[in-house]
């Protein structure tokens, strides 16, 4: 009977999620489950379903093994409307709530009308999974579902549960930075492990579990799960070893849960659902041993229950969770102090400011500040009890309760939470997807302002840099001009005596177009230097003052050029008395003294000679080879030198200056037996009579 | 009147010993001209055969033809110019370097050596000296386009993009279809902020020349930019597609699906980078903060290490880490990260220095 009456710690806990459901066990008749043309397995699925039946019916803390039954039966038939429904409310019972939307789809789908309250178990289902649209969505539908009644006794949740979707989408939106992690399978059970409350030492996790234990395997009637017991884990390192039961003295064989530790060690409070309604106990560490737990001094307990307790680092102040006399609405935050007496003062509700009509529990005051953490189901809770934090400003106002956000919070129960004197970790219960079963023991790491993650990327800029096209900076040359002109270089010099003579005229003569085609004068060496348009035979005319001109063939064509230049050297006759030149150019027609037109140039250069030397006098002579008669070759002789200085006069040269002489073939210059002999012997000369 | 008469007299054979004198000089100067000429010539001529050959692309013969045309007459700048430019060529740079000074230093009009000599500063990644290269070349009156193309470059790599801008453009404008000076451009436009003349000018260089694969990747970067993310997806794809070993095409491709918060998608590009290019630094960093995002934050501070060993001086990469070390609990060491990332001039680790101590 003491069990009965005994109440735990944890009760207030489950009742959001199983309010509802509780009241909709429906019954799977063997109809509902049978499929007509399946008779293989029906009967083993059969007995599987009865006994997850009865196992629900059993309450909340045998929904995990009804669930395993029904989890068989399903496979038998995993379109029974009624099945698939129960089973979701099992998983929503446990802290594997995420599976239980897609069976209660599947539920909904098959049977709209699988359950009276199939939006709201819907809705809870969307509701602790984050989906807060489609909670809201069904949520309402669930109120459109009810009569006026109905609607009378629950209209209030609802809108509540509608409120705790809006806070949720708020918080979810702007997250807070921690680390979640869960205290690892060594600490935590399959079971319900909450209320961590860690040792001044650090050393030292006591916490509460509803586990299994060798002499403790007794359920409690309220809820079917395992009484609640005190267990400590001692830390190794980084991590927390298997914890143990505490000590007996601690231990009332019944419900009993750690819910804080004196500052400096030395007691430890209990809360024990017994002693007179539910109290808050202490015991004293003495030798090194904890005393009995004795109830606490004072007027703070009451008939009512008295839940958790939290003193102020300077252990004068306390806050404790009653529904004593003066509660707003079930569990609230309480205040008392310290007289000068050292007796704590009457308790004082803390108002509505920090109080709300839901329950409020799991207080606990920083180690070193003037901050106060809880739990709440009221205030902006996102759904079950939201941990909040108040903070005594200067004036030792209290300030409003503060959501510690999402992931913090969920819409599951959030609490218990104890703060580390750093602010940077902290331990609380939670139900989470990564839980081992129920409510699990989880350290929060406080991570500090978001940090920008440096992402970096490169780009090769310039085309030149990824493919350098070395031959893009190489432009073709070009040939640069060169003086390619060919030069007749030479000197002039006297026949006699070899002496240079200077400013000599030396022209060139094409005589192809008869034309002057390069002059050259000598400098004070003798030498001329000429350009000349090409290697080429040339007719070549020298003359110089005081000397005889020099006319002749220069057969440039066949000489050597040498640093393009070839050499022509040519020699003067000076103008003396009995000097002689042979005209070579002077051409008659054959057998006669008539000269032919192409001699003018030859007789113009005699006839300027004359001019440019105007005292000298010549003997024009006519030669002739030793063909025929000498009489003949007189005559024609003669009648050629007189053709000459004819002409000569007759271009303005005073006649005398003239002679003319016919030789016939007596002055051969050449061998008269060979044609080239004869034909040099047959001539014009002159000869200088007189200067 | 006998002293003066001996004065006299010598006098006059010093005069006539002087006029002759002065007359053998005179020959004598003239034949030197003459022969100097005569050495010009046939320097030219041998420069003039080692043109023909350059043209012909016998580099060989015509490295010859110029090496005659300087043993014959080793005053005539254009064969140093031009051996320098082969010399070039073959990447003899210290050798091309001193023909382009003795070029230079025969002619210092001759804006081609400048240039050349801008060029071999340029790939001696002596920017400053080639800048001032390029720019006498341009004034001696070498206006190739490629003098102002080098020049951009020359600005580019010395962040002055205004008048890279103007060098590239006036390249363009001198070879309308001067493919990689409109790449150039584009990147000068881009550092100047003008997103789209940059992504119209990455568009010119590959209608002109579709094989500068950067120009992909570089326009994907600009459309990053303009907010254009499936555009720039499309263009890193391009890029890699054309060439698979371009692994900065794929790290921007990751990091603009990163961007996208595709982190599964991003963490497959980062991967497929670190493949091809085992030392890429940038990668692991990105693969990491990738991690990060996806909770792994074990892997995270795995990949995160291996960038820091290959970059030590990599204050990103701290920064990161430390990131993932705090998500690990690891406050000492997440600490330690950023104040690394402090030293090495990540500014923004102060602040969580701050926080962590």
């Amino acid at each position: 009977m003491k069990i009965v009456k005994s109440i735990i710690l944890a009760t207030l806990l489950i009742i959001p999620i199983i309010q509802a459901s509780a009241q909709q066990d429906i019954k799977i008749k063997k109809s509902d489950f049978r499929i007509e043309i399946k008779e293989v397995g029906f009967k083993e699925a059969w007995k599987d379903l009865k006994q997850g039946e009865k196992l629900f019916s059993e309450g909340i803390g045998t929904f995990p093994n009804a669930l395993e039954y029904y989890l068989r039966g399903v496979k038998y038939n995993p379109n029974c409307a009624k099945l698939n429904y129960k089973i979701g409310v099992c998983y929503l019972a446990t802290d594997k709530f995420y599976y239980a939307t897609e069976y209660l789809e599947k539920a909904y789908l098959d049977d709209n009308n699988v359950a009276d309250d199939i939006y709201y178990v819907l809705g809870r289902a969307y509701h602790l999974n984050l989906a807060f649209d489609k909670a809201i969505e069904n949520y309402k539908a669930y109120y459109e579902s009810l009569t006026s009644k109905e609607r009378e006794k629950t209209d209030k949740d609802i809108d509540k549960l509608i409120k705790e979707c809006k806070y949720g989408q708020d918080l979810v939106n702007k997250p807070v930075r921690v680390i979640i992690n869960n205290l690892s399978d060594r600490v935590n059970s399959e079971f319900d492990d909450y209320n961590p409350v860690l040792h001044p030492s650090q050393d030292q996790l006591y916490f509460t579990s509803r586990r299994e234990t060798e002499d403790k395997n007794k359920r409690f009637e309220g809820d079917n799960k395992y009484f609640e017991n005190v267990f400590v884990s001692e830390q190794a390192g980084e991590l927390w070893r298997k914890p143990q039961l505490v000590d007996n003295k601690l231990d009332s064989k019944n419900n009993e849960s750690v819910v804080a530790i004196s500052a400096d060690g030395t007691m430890i409070y209990l809360y024990n659902g017994e002693e007179n309604g539910g109290d808050i106990l202490v015991s004293e560490l003495k030798k090194g041993k904890w005393k009995s737990p004795k109830q606490i001094s004072g007027k703070l307990l009451s008939k009512q229950k008295e839940t958790t307790i939290a003193f102020s680092p300077n252990g004068k102040e306390l806050f404790f969770i009653s529904n004593q006399e003066g509660t707003i609405g079930g569990m609230d935050v309480f205040y008392s102090k310290m007289n000068e007496k050292e007796k704590w003062t009457d308790p004082v509700n803390m108002g509505p400011a920090i109080n709300t009509v839901y329950d409020e529990e799991g207080i606990f005051w920083h180690p070193k500040e003037d901050k106060v953490y809880f739990s709440s189901r009221g205030h902006n809770s996102m759904g079950g009890f939201d941990v909040f934090v108040i903070e005594r400003d200067v004036d030792g106002m209290w300030s409003s309760p503060v959501n510690l956000g999402y992931p913090i919070n969920t819409p599951n129960d959030d609490i218990f939470f104890k703060m580390d004197e750093s602010n940077k970790q902290a331990y609380y219960s939670s139900v989470r997807d990564n839980g081992f079963g129920g409510k699990d023991l989880y350290k929060i790491i406080f991570l500090g302002e978001e940090k920008e993650l440096k992402l970096n990327t490169e780009d090769l800029l310039l085309a030149w840099n990824f493919k350098p096209i070395h031959d893009l900076f190489y432009t073709q040359p070009n040939e640069v001009k060169v003086d390619t002109a060919l030069y007749m270089v030479g000197f002039v010099t006297d026949t006699k005596t070899a002496e240079p003579i200077k400013m000599a005229k030396i022209e060139l003569i094409d005589l192809d177009i008869s034309q002057i085609v390069a002059t050259g004068i000598t400098d004070t060496a003798g030498a001329y230097k000429m350009k000349i348009p090409k290697q080429k035979d040339y007719g070549v005319e020298v003359t110089a003052k005081d000397y005889l001109f020099f006319v002749e063939m220069a057969y440039l064509s066949e000489k050597q050029v040498n640093d393009s230049k070839i050499q022509a050297n040519f020699q003067l006759n000076k103008i003396d008395v009995g000097s002689k030149m042979v005209l070579n150019n002077i051409f008659f027609e054959t057998n006669k003294a008539t000269i032919k037109p192409e001699s003018a140039a030859e007789l113009e250069r005699v006839a300027k000679l004359l001019k440019e030397n105007p005292t000298i006098r010549l003997e024009i002579s006519g030669h002739t080879d030793n063909v025929g008669s000498y009489r003949a070759n007189q005559k024609l002789s003669e009648q050629r030198a007189k053709s000459v200085v004819d002409y000569l006069i007759s271009n303005g040269v005073e006649s005398n200056r003239l002679e003319y002489k016919g030789y016939a073939f007596n002055q051969p210059i050449a061998d008269n037996n060979t044609p080239e002999g004869r034909a040099q012997n047959r001539r014009v000369e002159f000869k200088v009579l007189s200067k | 009147m006998q002293i003066i008469l001996t004065f006299y007299m010598k006098y006059l054979k010093l005069t006539l010993l002087g006029v002759f004198i002065s007359l053998g000089l005179f020959a004598q100067e003239n034949s030197f001209e003459e022969e100097i000429k005569e050495l010009k010539k046939q320097a030219r001529l041998n420069y003039n055969e080692g043109v023909r050959f350059a043209k012909q692309g016998d580099m060989t013969k015509a490295h010859m033809k110029f090496d005659s045309a300087i043993m014959i007459y080793s005053d005539f700048e254009l064969p140093y110019l031009e051996r320098a430019k082969i010399q070039l060529l073959d990447n003899e740079i210290d050798l091309a370097l001193k023909d382009c000074a003795k070029a230079i230093e025969l002619n210092d009009m001759l804006g081609e050596a400048f240039y050349v000599r801008a060029y071999i500063k340029l790939l001696m990644k002596d920017y400053q000296n080639a800048l001032t290269d390029f720019t006498h070349a341009i004034q001696k009156g070498y206006t190739e386009p490629q003098a102002f193309y080098y020049r951009g470059l020359m600005d580019f790599e010395m962040n002055d993009y205004n008048s890279a801008l103007i060098d590239f453009t006036m390249a363009i404008d001198k070879k309308y279809d001067f493919a990689y000076a409109y790449n150039e451009r584009a990147s000068a436009k881009r550092m100047l902020g003008d997103y789209h003349g940059a992504i119209h000018d990455y568009k010119q260089a590959l209608a002109y020349d579709s094989t500068i694969i950067i120009a992909y990747d570089n326009m994907g970067s600009c459309k990053i930019k303009t907010g254009d993310f499936e555009g720039a997806i499309d263009d890193y794809t391009k890029a890699f597609q054309k060439d698979p070993e371009y692994y900065l095409a794929l790290n921007n491709r990751g990091s603009a699906y990163y961007q996208m918060a595709d982190y599964e998608k991003a963490q497959t590009d980062f991967e497929k980078v670190i493949e091809i290019k085992k030392d890429f630094a940038l990668a692991y960093n990105n693969l990491g903060i990738t991690k990060i995002k996806l909770e792994n934050y074990i892997g995270a501070e795995k990949e995160l290490d291996k960038a820091i060993e290959l970059n030590a001086e990599y204050g990103e990469a701290y920064m990161n880490r430390g990131y993932a070390r705090e998500f690990l609990g690891k406050f000492v060491d997440a600490c330690a990260d950023w104040k690394m990332a402090l030293e090495l001039g990540i500014t923004d680790a102060e602040k969580y220095i701050t926080e962590c101590e």
